[in-house]
């Protein structure tokens, strides 16, 4: 299972027993990917890490 | 008792750092109730495990809090109390949702995949972080989530790091129209010294989370006529990439002559999201209706004493907004801790379907 990263258009592939809501890291680019859709494969770009206070 | 109710009558309990006794104590009532081997470990802490078979997860939360009683109430739907966000809401919230996790497992006949270990922690308010350095040593999990405030909606995947430098100076007494600068004259040049090192150390690095932050918690000076001295305690925030150790060397240097004591030296942690236990989030968070997000921390919590050491896929989460943290308003939204409380168990309900992977 492959579907094309978002930020650099590289083939991901996904593990087998991948879920739809993991995060995979793109292998060419590093962008970390949210896979939004088994069918069909598709990524999306992770939502940027925020910065919060505490604790 | 209902779920509210669990965490009113546990903001009930006093239990600041060191005096967590009755509070674990009603926990440990609480969890046994449920059937589960609750009991009282030797640092303290509060535990309750159940389930027979799968991964291991651990459920840490910290049980102590920071002084300053707040009156236990319920107002507009919210719930005040010292520790209704830091943290014996997320606490609560754990129990609650294990406790629904488990209810629910039985009912469709597909009990819980994975074995749980909930671990109420003494003293993490206090620098020694007593219960957590002890449950590091005991367990070995494949998944850990920590019980810290971080919005039903959000994970947190790190905290900075941190040390604290107890500064002394004595020198003998001078007239103050003399040439020696006064102790207090010193310390003061040792606190802009230390802020001078941390801006030189940030220069270039925008992110809170790559920042070295100093803080000025404490000062005090005095004499006797023979002796004057000078006092303070600094407070260090680390980025990644600052040991604990070779930063308390570089203050000495920027003391020196006086003193300095270093006390809850931990270096930064941060976990990647790409694990089974960060997509089991998303994907509960999703099914709730949230826009699930991830949070870097400026504080230090146990993750930094526990994430090191197992290196398992680790979050932290639980409900509630870390800015009213040791606030005299500290209180926690009581939908927003019954979501949470849905999204831990729907999280508990997917692990150990799949083997866990960092």
């Amino acid at each position: 299972m492959n579907a094309p990263c978002p930020e650099c258009a590289a083939d991901v592939a996904l593990a087998a027993d991948t879920m739809e809501s993991e995060i995979v890291a793109c292998p060419d680019c590093g962008a970390e990917l949210e896979v939004v859709s088994l069918n069909p494969p598709t990524l999306a770009l992770a939502p940027e890490v925020e910065e919060d206070w505490g604790e | 008792m209902d779920d509210i109710s669990l965490l009113e009558e546990l903001l009930r309990i006093p239990s600041l750092s060191g005096q967590e006794g009755a509070a674990a104590a009603f926990l440990v009532e609480r969890m046994a109730a449920f059937g589960w081997n609750a009991f009282i470990d030797e640092a303290g802490n509060a535990v309750g495990l159940l389930g027979s078979e799968g991964p291991l997860v651990v459920l840490l939360g910290h049980i102590d809090t920071v002084p300053g009683a707040i009156p236990v109430r319920v107002e507009g739907g919210r719930l005040y109390g010292r520790g209704a966000v830091d943290a014996k809401g997320p606490f609560a919230a754990f129990v609650a949702a294990a406790r629904r996790a488990e209810l629910a497992g039985q009912r469709s006949g597909h009990p819980l995949r994975c074995r749980l270990a909930l671990i109420g922690a003494t003293e993490e308010e206090a620098a020694s972080s007593r219960g957590a350095h002890y449950a590091r040593d005991r367990y070995a999990p494949d998944f850990c989530v920590i019980g810290e405030p971080s919005g039903w909606d959000r994970v947190t995947l790190g905290y900075k790091g941190r040390l604290l430098a107890h500064y002394r100076h004595e020198q003998p007494a001078a007239h103050s129209a003399g040439e020696l600068p006064a102790a207090p004259e010193a310390l003061v040049a040792f606190w802009r010294a230390v802020e001078q090192h941390c801006a030189r150390h940030n220069a270039g690095r925008e992110r809170l989370f790559e920042q070295l932050s100093p803080s000025l918690r404490r000062v005090a000076s005095g004499g006797d006529g023979l002796t004057d001295w000078a006092e303070a305690t600094v407070g260090l925030r680390l980025p990644e990439g600052v040991d604990p150790a070779a930063l308390a060397e570089e203050l000495r240097a920027l003391a020196a002559p006086a003193r300095l004591r270093f006390e809850g030296g931990c270096p930064a942690f941060r976990s990647p999201r790409t694990t089974a236990l960060a997509g089991a989030f998303v994907r509960a968070i999703r099914a709730e209706g949230g826009q699930p997000g991830f949070l870097h921390k400026t504080g230090t919590a146990d993750m930094n004493v526990v994430g090191p050491a197992w290196g398992c896929p680790i979050v932290a989460y639980g409900p509630g907004d870390s800015r009213l943290d040791h606030t005299p308003d500290e209180h926690v939204e009581l939908a927003e801790y019954q979501r949470a409380i849905v999204v831990l168990a729907h999280v508990l309900g997917q692990l150990g379907a799949r083997a866990p992977h960092c």
